[in-house]
Order: C-alpha cells, then structure tokens, then sequence
C-alpha cells in the first residue's frame, strides 16, 4: 500500500515538475512589453529625414518592467535591424519590419511569442515597412513604390498573414507609412501628399479594402505629426506632435475618436522634454518615449493622461534611445468590416450634391461645371446638374481631382485632395471643400437620375462583369 | 435469445447512429447552408428548430414573459414609481427608496403611457392596443373605470383645470378630449401621421401633438412631418407646423417658462442614395426646438458627433430650473444631457443661414451636450422627481429603472421591477434588434427603420446597382416568419440570409453578426413580433356589408361581364389568407424604369391599412391608387371593370385585414362547423 502512495506522489510530483516547466516555457506575461532600442547615432527625433522609419542596428527586445534589467530578452538577435513590432490580437504572435543584414531591403517578418521562431511574410525588392494585423488574419503594410506611375512613394498593401493574396489599397501621389487599426476596423495612417508639391502629413483613415478614405486629423500650421496614432480605450487617440522646426519638442497629443478635428489636447504641455512616441496601454495609461534633453538617451515611461503626469521609467537604458513600445498579451480585435469592392468591376461611383455647397452652406457662386484632372491629363470636363450635384464613373484605382469651374471656365475652387475609388466603390460629398462636418441634406441629387458620365470622358462604353450586391 | 435480442438492437442503433451521421450530417449541412446562405454556420439543429418555435410547449418552456417598462410617471414626494409594464400589460406601483415593486395593477392590451392626476388620486394608462384608458384609484391600488378613445391610444395630457384628458390616437392619427366628468370624448381632432407624444405648454394655453410618420408624398418631395397644435381654450387646432425632413418626433417637453418647446426628432436620408454610412449618409438624431413666441423660429440641432451616432431619441424631459434637458437614445443605451442656456444661446447669436446648416452639423452638439450616460437596455420613457434633481429611466429590454442624479449626470443605481432573470434567445436578439452597436458607428438599428417592429412608412434609394436606381418601400417585419422569401425582389430565401452578411455589406457596413447573434435575431423576428389588432376597420372580426362585397371581389372569379377572369390575375390565387401570400414571385407589372428587371415577391396584407404607402417603391400613396393609378392595365388583378363603389368595397375589405392568428381561429371554427353539420 505504501509503495503504491509512494509511486502516486513521485508520479504527482513529476507531473507537477513538468507542467511547471512546459507552462513556463517562453510563457509571455501580458505585463511584459516589447520595445524597439537603438544605439543610433543619428538624430532619430528628426522626422524629415528619410530614415525616419529606418532605423538602423535596431532591436526589438522583451522586457519586464517589474523586474531588473536582467530579465530583458533581444527578440530580433538575428536581424541587423528591426523594428515596428505589432502584436496579434490573441497575444501569441508578433509582427514587425526588419532587416536580416544591412543590405537587404526592410521586409515583414513575424515571430511566434511561445518558442520565438520567426517566419518572413513579405520579402520584396523594396522596403516594405510598419506591418499591422488587421482582423480576419490579415494584415497591412507600407511598401516603397519606385517609379510608380501614380507618383507615390509608400502606398499600402494588405495581405494574408502568410503573406499571400498581396493586395494594394492606395492609389494617389502619397506616402502612407505607420498604420494602425481603429477599433471601427478602419486603418488609421499617417498620409501626405508627394506630387506634384509635398504636402502636411496628416492622419488619414480607410477600410482595408482601400475605400472611402477621408481626413482623420490635420494638425496646424505650426505642428507636424512625428509617431503613429493609437487609440486609448477611453476613446481618445493619441499621437506625438513637434514644432514644424527641426529639433523642435514633441509633444503628446490627444483627439477624440468621436470628433477628432476639434478636440486636439496637448497632453504634455506642462513637461519639459522630448515625447518620442506614445502607445496605449490597457489600463487606460500610455506608454511613452521621452528623454529630458537632447544629451540624453530616450526612454520608456507610464504617462497618466488623466493627470497629464509623467510616472515612473519603465525602461531606461543608458546604452539605447527606445523608439518605441508595445504591450505583450492579448487585446481588443477590432471589428471586421465587409468588403464593397469586386475585382470583376473596372470603375467606381462618385457623386456631389451641390458644388457649391463649401463651408458650411451654400457658397453662393456659381459653379456650373468641375474639371477631373488625372496626373497627367485632364479626364473631362462636366456640367454639372441644375442643383450643383454631379454624377460619375470613374475608372478605379487611378488618383484624379476635381476643381469647380463657372460656366466661363473660370476656376471657383481649387482642387480638392487626390481620390480614387476602388472598383465597384461608391462614394458620395456633400459639397466641394465643405465642412467635413457636414452631413448631406436629405434630397435626391438631379445627376442620379440620368447615367453617370464615364471618366476619362474619352471612354465611351464601360463593360462591366453584371454587379449584384443584394 | 437475450443476446441476440442485444446484438439486433445495438446493431439497429448503430446502423441508424452511422445513416444520421454520414448521410443525415451531410444532408444537414445542405439543409444549414440553404436556410443561412452560407457554409460555416455551425450544424446546431436547436438554434433553428427550438428557438424559432412560435407556440406550442416547447415555445412556453424557452420563452419568458418580460416587463418591458415602457414609460413611468413619479409621484411628487418621490415616494411612487408609477411604470407602464408594456408586455405585462400592467401598471407596477415602485417605492423607489426600497427598490420594491409594490402592486402589479393589470390594464387594457398593450399600455403605452401613464399620467397622474393633479391631486395625484388617480393614474390614467393609455392602452395602445384596447382602444381605451385605464382609470386607476391609487389609494386601492384598482382600475376604477375605462374610458373609450381613439385607436391606438398613447401619449396623453390633462388640461390645466384637470377637467379633460387629452389622448393621443397613434394609429388613427387624431387627438381625443374626453370630458372626464361625463366620461365622454367631447372632441376629437386630427393631427399628423402617426402621433404619440403631447405636453401641455405651462400656461395651460397650448397642447402640442408629435408625429413619428411623415406626410404621405411622392418619392423625392422634401419630407415633412408635422407637429400639431391645439388651443386648449377653445380646443381647436391653432397651427399645423411642418417641420421639414425629419420624423420619428416621439416626444415635446416644453421650458418651464415656456419660451422654448424641445421635441426628439430623426433626420433620415432616404432620398440620397444610400451608398456609405460614414459622415451620416443614412441617419442623424437631434432635437427640433420651437420658440414659444410670435413668428417664432424652428431649429433643428443635431446630437450626434462626427464618428458618433446617438440613435433612436425617445422621451425628453427638463428640470424644473430649466437649465438642463434629458435625451433618452433607446439605440445605443444613452442619455444625452443638454444645457438649455447653451442651446438659447447659440440659438440667439445664429444667423437664420447658420441656424439652418446646424440641422446637417455633426459637430455643432459639443456646444450644448453636457455629458452621455450609459443605460441599461433600451431606455424609453424618462421622469424627474419633481425637485429636478433624480432622472428615472424606463430600460425596457433590462426590466428595470434606472436613476440618475441630474447634478453629477452619474447612475445612482437601478430598480429591479421583478422580471424573469434569464434572457432568452428570442429576448436577446430583440435587444440586438433595438441596438445599433452592429451598424457602423452606431448610426441606425434595425429599429430605426422598423419603429415598432413594422416599417417607418418611408421609401429608400437602395442604390443596389447603380445610384438613383432600386426604391425600397420598407416592410413591416411583424409575424413575417412564414411568408418567406424576403426583400421585394424574393432574394433571401430565409430571415437568416436576410440578416447575415448581406445585411452587412450593403446596410450596416461593419462586422457581420456573430452566428450566436444571427441566431437570436432570428429567433426574435421570428417568434416575437405579433400584430397589434385592427381594431380600427375589424374589431370584433365581424365585416361590415361593403367589407363583405369586397371581399366577394377580392375572391371573385368571373369579372363584372361574367367574363372569366384568368386564374393567376385573381387577387385570391397570390394573396391566400392566412398571410395573404402564396409565398410565390409575380410579375405585376409595376416596375419603373428606375427598377433592375425582376419579379416581385407577392406582400402579405395582414392590418394592410398600417402600411402606406404601397407597391414596391412606395408610389401608390393609398390602397386606391394601386389600381386608379397604377394598375390601369389591369395586370396587378382585374380591376377596371370595378364601379367607384366596388373599389370602395375591395379598399375597404382590405383594410379589414387582420393579423394571421384571426384567419387560424376562422379556419378552425369553419372546419368545426363542418364537423358539427356532418
């Protein structure tokens, strides 16, 4: 009887040894956070610089802020420079870009969080940059897009997670990098117009298939968008924003999700210092890089918004400036939204309720026709209907503008920003450089009652695969 | 013998277990993937076949009977919650102190609203679905009387003198003042369409009436709703106002001093192609204020946000210092609370232009809201303590009451009024039904647009192909769980498809429901959403002598010439009772040329006369202009040999038409009849 408890207890024993150890085998403990660290020595807060997201000899590492410096771990010991790590929604993965030697271009790797294996996604010729997971196990990136005839320099792509079905998303003279995912499930970016002039970089938002995208946040004349934007769990999205002038303060920056052009915070107003960048946590406070002055090296502290106050440094390594910081474990999936595009179809709907319509009401000019202009070329000419709406077809995945013109071919607004649709996509404006604010009013636009005019006009007939979304 | 008994049976067992398995599992899959569209809905027979159960035992035992308070009234010490318990059909007595339901007084069919009588002796609960108002004596806690009304009794108001009762008609769209005294309905007046709110203004001069249904009017003319006024003095209508695109005005609170009436308004887009969701194309919410003088202004003001709708505005209240509104939002469980001062403020420094666009303004409500508060499910009804200083919510789907201090604009706590604690299937998917947290930023519901679990009475441009193309008349989706398939044109062959990813791709334009959310939904529509009873044109399912001649029309065979009428052109072989549809697609021809070729799927016309207007694109304002002005050809049933006279009949036999349930009792009782003669 007693050899029999014996062999129980030695067996329970074993047992309880081995799942000790399997349990804790590469376990990753929702407190950890992953950071990106770099002994650089170029000026890494300087944003207008082309390295801005390129950093070289950066790591990405695994820290525990409840303990010493010991218990860091380099996830990226293989790689000459990584960087922008994302991590899954189920916390099990991480994404990032990074280079295994100094000559490779930037690609898109991801790393298995129990065993810390990684696995490329996406090696191209060009720098493919800023990875996201998206749901639906997907993911989006920013590719560099050489000689592109859309003149762009990063346009978006989205792809399968294991790097299949790649996909572009952006067509205009942009550049998009540093996208993040909206709980609504849109991605929330960092565009700015490249040709024919560079333009502010702003926050843009679009779904992931590439449709309407819009205007998230501009910032104003004197400040520029420095880090990607995430959004807190309160609601609020918060981003760094610095001087316009080289050197100039990074400051955190808050907006409401809900009306995210007029509720701008400086959280960071009262701190002296540099904010590098800033992530959400989930306890409702952000992780922030910061650094006190310039002979210091930035570091990674707990930033309460709701005191504006700066807590303790989390990371601090005297040897790194830290670019960056994820949470590690599982957070919120944001939605899933439905794709309106289909391949099969070659153009888009736009349609405008009143060109005149600017601001916040009716302009009282006398716009009576809008030139579309391509890159090159212009694409038509079109009157407008009696009520200043207009109704076209557009072929897809080309960048065009629309400026309005009176009847003398006088120009009354200037172009608007570079749009297009993506097959099968209908979009509609309430009126030209109107209030972003504004909602249509409720009446039946003259244009949609004829057929849409095809753009480029040249273009007689359309034929279309037959489109059934109902 | 006994073994080999032992062997046959398990060998039968397995050889039965292994054809369900194999062939049975895959004949399964086909029959899930046909009725959900499509491939991965998990193969759970119970979720289809014991959820959507519509009566029976098995309904009884998966179902609950909920209270679903509707609207409350709170006595002046604070001391009683008087809480419409709609489902219940019962007033619950509260003493809000010790969070305790005193008295359960049973009222008529479906009670809408309570008021208390000035000394506060008596409540009166307007019963929507029995034409009538219950008199309660609250010291005995009893109905002590019933008064008759209009159809569809629902909002009401006493007169200053306490010696009348106005009763809003919702369904016959009319007000009634009963005399209470002589207990007779001294007057009734008409109002707008579909009217369901009324206060009385301070001064007791003025009683307004809201409407939730628009005017009738060709597709494409400005909606208009209208918000009627009544003299008290001399009880006649002083105004009719038109407030210009916008409906759903469920409730009016007036200022305590009176300058300022403030009514919950929806500003639809149904005249724009319905192409996005982002930057309010489908729907915004706000308020409509009137001012309370000579040529006074109408100003519409948005409360919802950019990347934010506030759905669904139900009950308004204001405090007694007239310093803040409440806004109930029943489709994203909210409370809006506004500044009053900052909206007379805003409204006074405007220019007439600016004043106007603030009506398309999404941004213009961070100048007067205050602060949201988070509710329960589906709050309707609101009350103020008479110091101003409690708000109670009736939640309807939580069965419960809400309080709110009006100081912090934080939650107290809630009361508990006694429902049962599980939520069923069917109930969950009404509160998924009644919640836009599955549209785009919150913008609609499926209630929004089918008020009332029917329609909204307005016409959509679908815009399925092209913009400009495909009115939508909406559908009632009331007791529509046997009349497959669905949408005009018959392309969801279940309510599944109809609410799966299509409904997504095309409407709300977010994530899909979960398949445990599609299920529930599903189950509500299925099961739970009956039929108020026509007791406007059948109340008591005896027909009238034109209903009956109609009806020998709408059976016919032979035309007015004794001329064979062609079987598939009779109005009885597409429209069968019970639901008067043969479930079947028809060529009618009354597709317009803004229409994607297709038949129709054949409507059913149970309480018909609820739902103009009619045809598919909503072009025939009444039943009559079905055939006077669109069925000249006589394609859409054999119609033009009819005298004036006979079309009345039909109309009027087709308004007689009554929820399905009446047509089972009339069959049962005809094949009784036959038993008996037998």
């Amino acid at each position: 009887m007693n050899k029999i408890r014996a062999t129980i207890a030695i067996l329970m024993a074993i047992s309880s040894v081995s799942i000790f150890f399997t349990s804790c085998k590469g376990k990753i403990s929702d407190r950890m956070i992953i950071v990106t660290r770099s002994t650089a020595s170029t000026d890494i807060s300087n944003t207008n610089t082309s390295s801005w997201r390129y950093i070289p000899q950066s790591q990405i590492v695994l820290i525990d802020p409840d303990r010493s410096e010991s218990s860091e771990k380099i996830l990226t010991t293989a790689f000459y420079s990584a960087r922008a790590p994302q991590v899954s929604y189920d916390g099990t993965h991480m994404i990032f870009a990074g280079q295994l030697k100094q000559t490779d271009p930037w690609s898109i790797w991801e790393m298995d969080l129990n065993d810390m294996k990684y696995k490329g996604i996406i090696a191209l010729k060009e720098n493919c940059i800023d990875p996201q997971y998206l749901p639906g196990e997907r993911i989006v990136c920013s590719k560099f897009t050489q000689n592109d005839s859309l003149k762009s320099e990063h346009s978006l792509f989205t792809c399968n997670i294991d790097g299949s079905n790649f996909k572009r998303i952006t067509f205009n003279p942009y550049t998009y990098v540093a996208s993040q995912v909206l709980k609504d499930g849109r991605i929330l970016t960092l565009g700015s117009q490249v040709y024919p002039k560079k333009g502010k970089r702003m926050l843009m938002v679009l779904r992931p298939d590439g449709t309407k995208t819009d205007i998230f946040y501009c910032s104003d004349q004197s400040n520029v968008l420095t880090s990607p934007a995430t959004e807190t769990t309160d609601g609020r999205i918060v981003f760094i924003e610095a001087g316009n002038n080289p050197g100039e303060k990074g400051n955190v920056i808050s907006i409401t999700y809900n009306r995210p052009l007029h509720s701008r915070v400086n959280l960071t107003a009262g701190i002296g210092g540099d904010f590098y960048s800033v992530v959400a946590g989930r306890s409702g406070k952000l992780l922030v890089t910061y650094r006190k002055s310039k002979t210091d090296r930035i570091a990674l502290y707990e930033f309460d918004p709701e005191t504006k106050s700066l807590g303790k440094a989390l990371y601090d390594d005297h040897g790194y400036d830290i670019l960056e910081a994820v949470e590690a474990g599982p957070h919120e999936k944001p939605k899933k939204l439905p794709s309106e595009v289909d391949m099969g179809v070659k153009t888009g709907l736009i349609m405008c309720q009143d060109i005149n319509v600017t601001e916040n009401h009716y302009s009282g000019k006398e716009s009576s026709r809008i030139e579309i202009a391509g890159i090159d070329s212009t694409l038509g000419i079109v009157d407008a209907a009696a009520d200043g709406s207009f109704y076209l077809k557009v072929i897809a995945d080309k960048p065009f503008q629309i400026k309005t013109i009176d009847k003398n071919g006088k120009i009354i607004s200037t172009p608007c920003g570079w749009i297009w649709l993506r097959p099968n996509e209908r979009r509609g404006c309430v009126g030209c450089h109107q209030n972003p604010e504004m909602v249509p009013g409720n009446k039946v636009p003259l244009a949609v009652k004829k057929s849409p005019v095809n753009i480029p006009m040249h273009i007689n007939k359309v034929v279309e695969k037959k489109v059934s979304l109902e | 013998m006994k073994t080999s008994r032992i062997i046959s049976v398990v060998l039968f067992f397995s050889v039965l277990g292994l054809l369900i398995y194999f062939p049975g599992r895959k004949w399964a899959r086909g029959h899930v993937n046909y009725q959900t569209a499509v491939t991965d809905h998990p193969l759970n027979c119970l979720s289809c076949h014991l959820y959507t159960q519509k009566t029976g035992f098995l309904s009884k035992v998966i179902n609950r009977k909920y209270m679903s308070p509707f609207n409350l009234a709170v006595s002046r010490s604070g001391e009683r919650l008087y809480v419409v318990a709609q489902e219940d059909n019962a007033l619950l007595v509260v003493d809000p102190y010790k969070n305790q339901v005193l008295n359960k007084i049973k009222v008529g069919n479906y009670p809408h609203s309570v008021i208390l009588s000035n000394d506060e002796k008596k409540a009166y609960v307007s019963n929507q679905w029995s034409d009538e108002v219950s008199v309660i004596d609250l010291e005995s806690s009893r109905v002590i009387d019933t008064l008759k009304t209009g159809n569809g009794p629902a909002g009401m108001s006493l007169s200053a003198d306490n010696k009348s009762l106005f009763v809003v008609n919702s369904f016959a769209s009319s007000v009634s003042m009963i005399d209470l005294a002589t207990r007779e309905e001294v007057k009734r007046l008409d109002t707008g369409n579909n009217p369901t709110g009324t206060q009385l203004s301070p001064d007791g001069k003025t009683l307004y009436v809201t409407s939730r249904r628009a005017l009738i009017a060709p597709y494409g003319d400005t909606l208009k709703s209208e918000i009627t006024a009544v003299d008290e003095g001399t009880s006649r209508i002083s105004e009719r106002r038109n407030i210009e695109s916008a409906y759903m005005m469920e409730n009016v609170a007036f200022t305590p001093s009176g300058d300022l009436a403030i009514l919950t308004m929806i500003r639809p887009k149904n005249l724009v192609p319905s192409i996005q969701v982002e930057n309010g194309w489908m729907m915004t919410y706000g308020i409509v204020v009137i001012e309370q003088k000579e040529n006074g202004r109408v100003i519409q003001l948005l409360l919802d946000e950019p990347n934010k709708y506030y759905s669904d505005p139900f009950d308004i209240v204001i405090t007694p210092d007239g310093k803040k509104a409440f806004v109930s939002h029943s489709g994203v469980n909210t409370i809006s609370a506004l500044s009053i001062d900052s909206i007379r403020s805003l409204i006074a420094r405007s220019t007439p232009e600016q004043l106007k666009s603030f009506s398309n303004n999404l941004g213009i409500s961070s100048r007067y809201v205050l602060k949201r508060i988070a509710t329960g499910a589906d709050p309707k009804g609101l009350a103020l303590s008479s110091d101003g200083k409690l708000l109670y919510v009736a939640e309807q789907l939580e069965d419960r009451i809400g309080v709110i201090s009006t100081d912090s604009l934080t939650t107290l706590g809630t009361i508990g009024l006694g429902g049962p604690k599980k939520i069923t299937v069917a109930r969950q998917g009404r509160r998924l039904f009644n919640n836009s947290g599955h549209t785009f930023q919150t913008q609609f519901d499926c209630y929004t647009c089918h008020p009332d679990m029917h329609e909204d009475g307005l016409v959509y441009n679908m815009a399925s192909k092209d913009m400009g193309r495909n009115l939508t008349n909406t559908q009632s989706l009331r007791d529509i769980g046997d009349t497959p398939p669905y949408k005009w044109n018959g392309k969801n062959q279940t309510v599944y498809k109809q609410d799966g990813m299509r409904f997504s791709t095309v409407l709300t334009r977010t994530e899909a429901f979960n398949y445990k959310d599609l299920d529930a939904i599903t189950a509500y529509i299925i099961t739970g959403i009956p039929y108020p009873p026509n007791l406007l044109y059948n109340p008591k399912g005896e027909l009238t002598e034109s209903q009956l001649r109609g009806k020998a029309i709408f059976e016919r065979s032979k035309d007015s010439y004794g001329k064979e009428i062609p079987e598939n052109n009779r109005c009885i072989t597409c429209h069968q009772p019970p639901y008067y549809t043969n479930l079947k697609m028809a060529y009618v021809k009354t597709l317009a040329w803004s229409d994607d070729s297709m038949l129709f799927d054949t409507p059913h016309l149970n309480n018909i006369f609820a739902s103009p207007p009619y045809l598919h694109d909503g072009r025939a304002a009444t039943l009559e202009e079905i055939w006077t002005k669109y069925g000249k050809d006589d394609k859409h049933g054999v119609v033009n040999d009819l005298s004036k006279i006979q079309l009345n009949d039909l109309v009027d036999y087709l308004k007689s038409l009554r929820a399905p349930q009446y047509e089972f009792n009339d069959l049962k009782k005809v094949q009784a009849r036959k038993k008996t003669n037998k």
